[in-house]
């Protein structure tokens, strides 16, 4: 009876078909907000549906110079794992699979997209893949810094209440929230919150930080030779990815209250998710030009950096 | 990004083209039209036709030509030289812009028009002029 | 039942890959306003992709150079099926005035099956969109009779 559940909770809930669907929907609004900036029409907000169905019908050319292997299953493993994290984040106060170091679990899942994003690229044996390839490990290198910064700092501030030291349990941020308040309304917690903002761009890749997938420049970088069900597969990766890290920006700092019932609690997190799509992907997508990977790397070390360091600073302190 | 902002709240500036029908402006040197009837058949706009787009076919018949020109618009530049030069203006370039087509023949517009032949001049009036010249060479003589 | 949403889907978004072949850039300007804010071709699903391998629709403007050929139908080899190929303005028709250069191999459809000829020099914004909706239309029939 219990795998029955947690079969449920894999494959629908908040598992392999919610995030599908929650995901493309927050990559079509943002498509739509940003042709609304640019003061044009815009395509359907279904649009990205579209998208994906008609790339599974696309015929799949796997290049001569590429391993097979690699190439067909590097997609693959990039969704799977995102839907592994998306299984552990909770959405209002309902959580499918609890454990004592989800933060942990988090960090280590949130690298394999991008590394299935570099094996790919490297199979594919074709030039702009390789200097795909390597601007993308530069932007792993900069944007987990202070990515892991400020999850020391939440997970630090639910900690000294509870237990006097550290927690790493997602279910300990979430009741520490219920009983004092949002995460947001410390003051001490507000430049990592703008730090965390500051990150979800660039790790979901959209620009002004999509080095690695700079379409213009490099012919599409690590998706050049891409075509058909494994694009496809990719082109979910990255809308989902958008899901994920907007509910765990929900989690770990608006999270706490519930209305009781798991369908109104989904839908307001589904809200604040695409509000906080809009202000942290839509805004600098349609006022910035995209970043060199220089300034890319100098702006996650040097300000989203500081921002997180100076919250963790206050928190260690005991404020 | 105070721009970005503003223009998410303000209409759009598209022009909702296949649901509204647009008209080009004025002067627009769109798809020619030719008026075949006030053609003399001298050629000066096929020779100075940059891309070589106009054509002529001529059919001899009893009393005179049948002349086809062709002008194919898949390879006009749309430059307007042949209504410039055309002597008697039968050319003339009209604001229809949408030439996607499927049939390769909706791109030629053709003109037919037929050109008599010079009638032949009558015998007495060859007769009556070496008369007339002979009445006025006679005349100084008789002076 | 997933082949039927398949081919509803191919007509609503179709992804344009652009090639240059030796123009002059007037075509290539005009194709690109289509993408901007007044003339929004977005909003039918248009997207200009950076690579041939993502791309639906292939649109080719300027004649054939003898540089450009041999790249050119590499190029459109390697899109995959079902694909539609778009001659944009009249020099992939005619060569228009490059006719009889001593570089210029002659008409695309010497070497590549041409689907939508958009004639013009250089044709009008919404010309464009004319043509690129039909070859939406023409992308739609190739899926279905791929399916077969």
């Amino acid at each position: 009876m219990q795998i029955l559940w947690f079969l449920f909770y894999i494959l629908i809930f908040p598992g392999f078909l919610f995030t599908t669907f929650a995901g493309l929907l927050l990559a079509g609004i943002d498509r739509k907000v940003l042709a609304r900036m640019q003061r044009r029409i815009g395509p359907p907000i279904t649009q990205p549906f579209y998208d994906f169905v008609k790339l599974m019908g696309k015929e799949t050319i796997v290049p001569d110079a590429a391993s097979r292997t690699a190439f067909l299953t590097a997609p693959v493993i990039g969704f799977v794992s995102l839907i592994v994290t998306a299984v552990v984040i909770p959405i209002g106060n309902f959580l499918a699979f609890r454990g004592i170091a989800d933060v942990i679990v988090i960090i280590y899942l949130l690298t394999i997209p991008a590394v299935a994003i570099i094996i790919g690229g490297a199979s594919s044996g074709s030039p702009f893949s390789g200097i795909g390839i390597s601007r993308e490990m530069v932007a792993i290198v900069s944007y987990e810094l202070p990515l892991i910064l400020v999850l020391l700092t939440v997970c630090k501030k639910a900690g000294m209440m509870l237990s006097g030291g550290m927690t790493f349990s997602l279910s300990d941020i979430v009741v520490y929230q219920f009983y004092n308040g949002t995460m947001v309304s410390h003051w001490a917690m507000i430049p990592a919150a703008i730090a965390f903002l500051m990150i979800i761009p660039g790790e979901v890749g959209t620009q002004p930080f999509d080095i690695a997938e700079a379409e213009t420049e490099i012919c599409e970088g690590t998706m050049a030779e891409y075509s058909g069900a494994p694009l496809a597969l990719f082109e979910l990766s990255h809308a989902v990815k958008m899901f994920v890290m907007t509910a765990l920006f929900t989690s770990l700092f608006i999270s706490g209250w519930t209305t009781g019932s798991i369908v109104l609690d989904t839908i307001i997190v589904l809200a604040i998710c695409i509000l906080v799509t809009i202000i942290s992907m839509t805004l600098p997508h349609a006022s910035a030009a995209r970043l060199k990977v220089e300034w890319l790397f100098r702006y996650y070390w040097k300000i989203v950096s500081a921002l997180a360091l100076v919250s963790l600073i206050l928190v260690w302190c005991g404020l | 990004m105070k721009v970005a902002i503003s223009n998410l709240f303000s209409k759009t500036d598209c022009e909702r083209y296949p649901y509204v029908p647009k008209t080009a402006p004025e002067h627009y040197r769109g798809r020619i039209v030719f008026h075949p009837e006030g053609c003399i058949g001298c050629g000066i706009c096929e020779r100075v036709c940059s891309p070589q787009a106009i054509s002529t076919t001529v059919v001899h018949e009893e009393d005179g030509d049948r002349i086809t020109r062709v002008f194919h618009m898949g390879s006009c530049t749309f430059c307007q030289t042949c209504v410039d030069f055309c002597p008697r203006h039968t050319i003339e370039m009209s604001k229809d812009y949408d030439m996607v087509v499927t049939n390769e023949d909706d791109l030629k517009v053709t003109g037919t028009y037929f050109k008599a032949a010079k009638k032949p001049a009558p015998k007495a009036v060859e007769a009556a002029k070496p008369e007339q010249t002979a009445a006025a060479d006679s005349a100084p003589e008789a002076e | 039942m997933f082949k039927k949403m398949i081919d509803d889907c191919t007509v609503k978004s179709p992804w344009i890959y652009h090639i240059n072949s030796g123009s002059c850039n007037g075509c290539d300007i005009e194709l690109v306003a289509v993408l901007t804010p007044r003339y929004d071709a977005e909003r039918f699903g248009f997207k200009l992709v950076g690579t041939p391998r993502h791309a639906d629709i292939i649109v080719v403007s300027g004649p054939v150079t003898s540089q450009s050929r041999d790249r050119l139908i590499r190029t459109i080899e390697q899109v995959p099926d079902p694909k539609v190929v778009v001659s944009l303005g009249s020099c992939p028709r005619s060569c228009n005035v490059f006719k009889g250069s001593y570089s210029v191999e002659g008409p695309l459809d010497k070497f590549v099956k041409v689907d939508v000829p958009v004639a013009g020099c250089a044709p009008k914004p919404e010309a464009v969109i004319d043509g690129l909706a039909l070859a939406a239309k023409i992308l739609e029939e190739k899926r279905r009779n791929m399916a077969k």
